[in-house]
Formats: C-alpha cells, structure tokens, sequence
C-alpha cells in the first residue's frame, strides 16, 4: 500500500490541508503535521490539451477528496473510467501526486493487503462492507 | 455618489499601447462627465510589468492625461482589477477626500504569444496548484464538470450562453466579437480543458474603459458596492459549484442599496467562461437556485428577454481586457440607464454588474440606479 500523505491540520478548527501548511487558511495560528491515509474520491477532473510550457498533452488532472475532507491536485496518466465519486489511491513520486483509479480487483487487493494475515483479512473485508467505507463521506466535515 | 460620464475603447485586436488606449478611454469619460481635473485619479491594470514592460502606473498615466499634478493610485485584484479600483475611488469620495475621482483601467495583451499570455494570467492562481500545471481554463473546466455533475446543467445550457453573448456582440460597435455563433459551432469547438470547449471561453483582448465618480448629483446613482473573499487555493473549497466570493460580494451590495435581486432590470456578469454566468446568475440571486440554465434556452436573460444578461456581449464577445472589464461592465449599465446604448438598448432603471478576480478569489457586485 502507498505510503501516507503529509498533512497539516488547524488545532482551531481541526481543517486538514495538503501538502503541510504553516498556517490555516481560516485562522491566524500554526497548523499541527498530520498523516493522512492516501485514498479518497475524485471530486473532479479535466483533461487539459493545451497545458502550460514544461508539461505533454494531454495533461490530466483531478481535485481529490481524501477521508476527512483535504483535498488535493494529482496528476493521472489517464482520465477513462474516471467519474467524479470514483475511489482512488494517490500517491506522492518527489513531492507531486499522482491519482490512480481504483477497480474492484484493485479495492480487493487494497483490501486484503491491509487486512494482514490470517483470520483479520476476512474481519477486515467483513469490517469494510458494513461500514460502507467506500461510500461517500459528508462533505466539508472532518 | 454619482457617475457623471463613462467611456471606452473599441475592445479587440488593437493596435495602440496600453497608455493611449488608457488615455482614450479616459479622455472619453472626462468629456462625457463634463470635468477636465478630477480631484483624484485611480488606475487599474493587472499586470503591466510582464505585459508591457512598464511600472509605476499610477503615476505613468497621470502625466499621460496631463494630471500629473492630481494625485494617483494603482489598484489590483486580478482580473477584476477594474472594479476595485471602482471601489477604491468609492471608497474615497465616501471617507470625504476627494469630491470627483476619475477611474480607468486598461490591458495590453494581443501583441504576445498566447501560451505567454496564459503563463502572466496564470500568476493568479495558488502556486501550488499552478505547479501542476493548471490554468485558469483548467480550473474552470473542473468546476464546469462539477456544475454539470452536481447540478445537472446541461452542455447545451452552457453553450447557449456563448451563442447569446455572441448576439448581443453583433449589436455593440465596441465588442471584439461582432458576428454570431450557432449552438453546433459552440459545442463542436475544440475541446480546451475538457468538457470546456475552446467557444465557451473569452478571447484576449486589448482595451481600456473609464469612469467618473462624483458627489454631484447626476443621472445615475452607485447604489451599492461589495466585495467578497474566497481561498485562492482551490483545493481548499469545499463547493466548486457556487463562488462564495459572489455571494458575499452581492450580499454587502444589496444591504448598502437598500433594494434585492428583484428590483435588478439588467446585468453584467462575468462570463469568462460560459458556465460562470450561470453560476453567477444564482450566486447573486437574479435566477433562482438550479434555474440559469433553462432560463437561458428560454431566452430569459436575452436582449427582449426577462433580464438582459451581458447586453454588451459579456467576456465571452465584447471580449476581456483585463482590468478594463469591470469598468467597462459599469460603462455598458450606464449607457443603458441613460438611454445611449445603441442598437441593444432595453428598459432598465436598476442594473447589477458581477466581477470575478482570479478563479472567483477576491470578486464584486455594484449595483447602479437610474434617477427618476
């Protein structure tokens, strides 16, 4: 599984930014480090096909949603499939974020590699179906 | 507070540096409002260092319209530059320091390249963001995706903005676009930021655009001016569908008027892109929630229609010069509510201008009324 997301969260009103941030963006104070799982939903994307000097067309991109409400830009090498809501894993390769789309054989492997061994793979998936946690989560909420 | 006199270049493809079309559109206004010397001069220009090479602008275009003696601000909030600086000579008449203030704003883009032109407007996104490549049609085609997924606009919706802009254009002699699109040619254009299209986006423009403010009274009447703040990060929104930059800014400008949405006749809206007028249509309240777009196919917001929208032909074909366009929104309203709008002229005695800056970051409400 990827690695954890660098985050940064307001002890004021507990909003998580990404990447880290010295100060919230609502409030005058310093923001805490924060890990954050990196899996979420796409919130929404586009294909540029005239993207700025230094990058190829066609350049993807999507706004991520992570569990508990940062949202970050990620770079995709491609948009099919995609729909906004669709679960993805994001991934940071020398501090830029890459979104992959996640199928169902992805979520199952994802699933079962977090689960560990033995007997906690089949609590885990079990877990996982009652929670609905691939459902989506309210919004703006952390 | 009064708007004595307004003027304008001709938007467009221009062959003039960005003083004279500066000074073209102030000298307009000074003749129009009958006052040789302000009492103050307020200039907006959202990035003439990279543009044009030239700084200090204030000062520059004081001693260009021979009033290097009156003093002169410069005023910025990206791409509503305009109408700050609208605000700020407000704001100074209001506080009692001067009793006329002369406000003119201006871009010179059209003598660069295009991708160049997209990297200087592109400096007004969050840098971060800007580091992955993003673009003002960018993020725009991400909140148009998420207009269309959330509130089940429609790409036809969002055409018929264009071909609308596009028709009232044909009637003003002073837009960059003068000729019609169909809906077929609009939602057939290449695609920019998908599912953006290349004829849902304004063009780059050259132009300038003043006005002259004044305790005096005169025909029309600056209502109500507000201003609304949203993160420059778009990441760190919670709702692409909706600015709340918007919201606020019309929310400060109907309590200083006194009146709602419902006694506004005729609006300006900031179309840089075609899905943003329908957005901001109900971020003011001019249209009810989730009802732009079908008032839009059923000609509501067209010249004949219930409330004209963007009578001059909007971003989208009276074109965006920058900081001109939010003056030249209010220049359009003022011919308007003075029966001097030639060729596209409608009933009106209450008008609302909407100026978005940056991707909806720092953007305005004026509302203008019309003396009895």
């Amino acid at each position: 599984m990827a690695e954890q997301l660098r985050a940064s969260r307001c002890p004021r009103c507990r909003r998580l930014v990404v990447p880290p941030a010295s100060i919230c963006p609502d409030h005058p104070v310093r923001m805490v480090a924060a890990l954050l799982p990196p899996l979420g939903e796409v919130v929404s994307f586009t294909t540029l096909h005239s993207p700025p000097e230094g990058f190829r067309a066609p350049l993807h991109l999507a706004l991520v949603e992570l569990q508990g409400g940062a949202r970050l830009f990620c770079h995709g090498s491609a948009t099919e499939g995609v729909k906004i809501g669709s679960h993805v894993s994001v991934e940071a390769v020398d501090s830029v974020f890459y979104f992959s789309h996640m199928g169902f054989t992805d979520r199952a492997r994802l699933f079962w590699r977090r689960a560990g061994a033995g007997g906690e793979r089949v609590a885990a998936i079990g877990k996982s179906v009652v929670k609905g946690m691939w459902n989506r989560r309210p919004r703006g909420e952390d | 507070m009064w708007i004595a006199g307004a003027g304008m270049t001709r938007f467009g493809r221009r062959d003039e540096n960005l003083q004279d079309l500066i000074a073209e559109a102030a000298l307009a206004a000074m003749h129009d409002a009958g006052i040789e010397r302000p009492d103050a001069l307020v200039v907006a220009a959202m990035n003439p260092e990279e543009f044009t090479g030239e700084g200090n602008y204030g000062s520059l275009i004081a001693t260009r319209l021979g009033l290097s003696y009156v003093p002169a601000l410069r005023v910025e909030t990206a791409t509503s530059s305009g109408v700050a600086a609208v605000y700020a000579a407000f704001a100074a008449i209001a506080a009692g320091f001067h009793r006329s203030v002369l406000v003119v704003g201006g871009e010179k883009m059209t003598h660069l390249a295009t991708p160049r032109v997209s990297e200087i407007i592109g400096r007004s996104i969050d840098p971060h963001e800007k580091s992955y490549g993003t673009t003002m049609p960018a993020l725009a085609g991400l909140i148009t995706r998420a207009v269309m997924h959330r509130r089940g606009l429609s790409l036809r919706e969002i055409s018929q903005v264009a071909v609308k802009n596009h028709a009232h254009g044909v009637r003003n002699p002073f837009a960059h676009f003068q000729e019609a699109v169909t809906l077929e040619a609009v939602m057939e254009s290449r695609l920019v930021a998908d599912p953006l299209r290349l004829f849902h986006c304004c063009p780059i423009s050259d132009g300038g655009a003043a006005i002259l403010l004044t305790t005096d009274r005169r025909a029309v009447r600056v209502a109500g001016i507000g201003q609304g703040a949203d993160t420059i990060a778009v990441r760190y929104r919670t709702d692409l569908t909706s600015f709340r930059a918007t919201q606020a800014a019309a929310e400060a400008a109907y309590r200083m008027a006194g009146f709602g949405a419902a006694r506004v006749e005729v609006a300006e809206i900031h179309d840089a892109f075609a899905p943003f007028e329908l957005i901001s249509l109900e971020d003011t309240g001019l249209v009810p929630a989730g009802k732009a777009g079908r008032a839009t196919l059923d000609g509501e917001t067209a010249i004949g229609g219930r409330l004209p929208v963007n009578t001059s032909g909007g971003l989208k074909a009276r074109g965006h010069p920058l900081a001109a366009t939010g003056i030249s929104q209010i220049v359009e309203l003022f011919w308007q509510l003075t029966g001097r709008a030639d060729g596209r002229q409608v009933e009106a005695r209450v008008a609302l201008a909407q100026s978005i800056g940056g991707l909806a970051t720092n953007n305005w409400v004026t509302l203008l009324e019309a003396r009895r």
